[in-house]
């Protein structure tokens, strides 16, 4: 048997960050992490580290507080992490209805501060001068960032390391420890691991984690597929996503076209430092199966191509697919669960959790070691999904 | 002899491969997101096999079980122009 303060399951970017900020604050923590460090969806995603994609409201707010510790995380961390404000984030915007229903989500977006506009075509390839002529505007945060996720994820890994956490891969947590309603640890096939806090931060599979704790919770994988192209030379700045990203987002009512919806095909491309291009855009319910399919692939790319024609003579040469944890209503679950006393979840962040990932190690740092955050976040609490319990 | 090249596309040398491999990486994935190796043209076909040996000389895990790098459909690098064609979903 083990002790620490703290166990947390699941070694991904929000695991890493939390174990980050408790370390720091004197707390013992050990990490359980089934496979690596990068297995699950920090491994395969793109770094969008902006406000435009937020849901207005809460979410907001909170990514208002997260992007600005992005400015100092850096030095922090004391390793690379590759943030960058470049030109911006922007969507390209194909017809009229798309500007309508874009214009209506930045007006709310806007009541928290935030800079994000609609600009014109000749605004938007004055900034992005390889995209196509073929568009009717954009919406533009010029405030908005990128990340590379791997070296953040790594970099939160290694501080958490040197301050004296833990980390435990190829563990797999199988069951906990629960003893007179409250959850005083963990199991693996091989050990047991008490703490006085566990937190579940288990990204797409935190449902069924939270299931071996006999709680229902609705966090669903939500695939996306990834192609990645030859180094180009420099090609673009800004982080793009078609508009239809924010429409699939935050307005699936208003899309009638069944294959759009199946595979939630909108564009996201961004250029990384090392040349290649970046393209995404797929959000798919298909469990955790993680081949890449053809026809998901086809239409993200050929989107690709719509936007940045020049696009067409540059090479694909490898795909690969990640899971974003999806919620309901599109918020994480952050905070204790009041039915089961010594359980913390933070997950769910579905496809914001690289931009979240500083606030939500802060904050639940502070949860569990101060017994309340600095910054209120009860709009996030996990007992939202969870009924009264039945006596 | 730490200095040899593992990854000649994107030349990672034996000994950043070692360092991954003591950072946590159990797996050819887990090395290609630490050091880039296997992320080159030829993606990971060189290096692939090479950097599975290694893991399974500094863990001691047995090299049968070492997951392969994650499966990827092109065989060999596709112009983005060959993709689609005929009802391409762009002008709607
Ligand atoms: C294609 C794609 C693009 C994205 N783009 C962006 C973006 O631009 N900006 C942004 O902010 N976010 C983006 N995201 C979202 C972001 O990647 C996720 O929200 C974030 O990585 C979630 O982190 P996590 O730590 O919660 O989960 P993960 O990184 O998935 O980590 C969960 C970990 O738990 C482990 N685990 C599971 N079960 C167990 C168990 N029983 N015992 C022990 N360990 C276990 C897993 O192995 C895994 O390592 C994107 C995601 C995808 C897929
Ligand atoms: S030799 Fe490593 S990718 Fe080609």
């Amino acid at each position: 048997m083990r002790n620490s303060d703290v166990v947390i399951i699941g070694g991904g970017i929000i695991g890493c960050s939390t174990a980050w900020q408790l370390a720091k604050k004197g707390k013992s923590v050990i990490i359980l992490e089934r496979n690596d460090v990068l297995s699950g969806a920090a491994g395969a995603t793109d770094g969008v580290v902006g406000y435009h994609t937020k849901k207005p409201g809460q979410q907001m707010e909170l990514a208002i507080q997260s992007i600005r510790m992005f400015d100092t995380l850096e030095e922090e961390l004391g390793e690379p992490i590759e943030y960058g404000k470049c030109a911006g984030g922007m969507q390209p915007v194909e017809d009229k209805m798309q500007w309508d229903i874009l214009s209506g989500i930045v007006e709310e977006q806007c009541r928290s501060g935030v800079d994000i506009r609609m600009i014109s075509a000749e605004e938007a390839r004055r900034i992005e001068p390889q995209l196509s002529e073929n568009i009717y505007g954009a919406l533009y945060s010029p405030t908005g960032g990128k990340i590379n996720p791997l070296k953040l994820t790594l970099a939160y890994f290694h501080a958490a390391k040197r301050l004296g956490a833990e980390f435990i891969g190829r563990s797999e947590v199988t069951g906990f420890v629960i003893e007179d309603g409250v959850c005083k640890g963990v199991r693996t096939r091989d050990e047991e691991y008490r703490a006085g806090a566990v937190v579940n931060c288990c990204g797409a599979w935190a449902g069924k984690v939270a299931a071996l704790a006999g709680l229902s919770l609705p966090i669903r994988p939500r695939k996306g597929q990834l192609a990645v192209t030859e180094p180009v030379g420099p090609f673009m700045k800004a982080t793009i996503q078609c508009a239809r990203y924010n429409v699939i987002k935050f307005r699936p009512e208003t899309i009638t076209d069944e294959n759009i919806l199946r595979y939630g095909s909108s564009l996201s491309i961004e250029q990384q430092e090392d040349g290649a291009m970046i393209i995404g855009g797929t959000r798919e319910f298909a469990d955790y199966e993680e081949e890449n399919t053809f026809a998901a692939i086809d239409t993200m790319i050929k989107r690709a191509a719509r936007f940045f024609p020049l696009l067409e003579n540059v090479s694909v040469i490898r795909f690969f697919s990640g899971f974003r944890p999806y919620t309901p209503d599109g918020m994480p679950l952050l905070g204790p669960v009041s039915r089961l006393p010594g359980f913390y979840m933070a997950a769910g962040h579905e496809g914001d959790g690289i931009a979240l990932s500083p606030v939500t190690g802060k904050l639940m740092a502070e949860y569990i070691a101060d017994g309340k955050p600095t910054y209120n976040i009860d709009a996030f609490s996990p007992d939202r999904f969870l009924s009264e319990p039945s006596a | 002899m730490d200095d040899i090249i593992i990854c000649r596309c994107r030349e990672v040398t034996r000994s950043e491969i070692i360092a991954a491999i003591r950072d946590g990486a159990v797996t050819v994935d887990g090395v290609k997101r630490r050091t880039h190796a296997g992320m080159g043209l030829c993606q990971g076909k060189t290096c692939g096999r090479l950097i599975e040996r290694l893991i399974a000389q500094e863990t001691g895990i047995n090299p049968a079980e070492i997951r392969p790098q994650k499966s990827r459909m092109p065989v060999r690098p596709v112009r983005i122009s060959s993709f689609g064609g005929e009802n391409s979903d762009a002008e709607q």
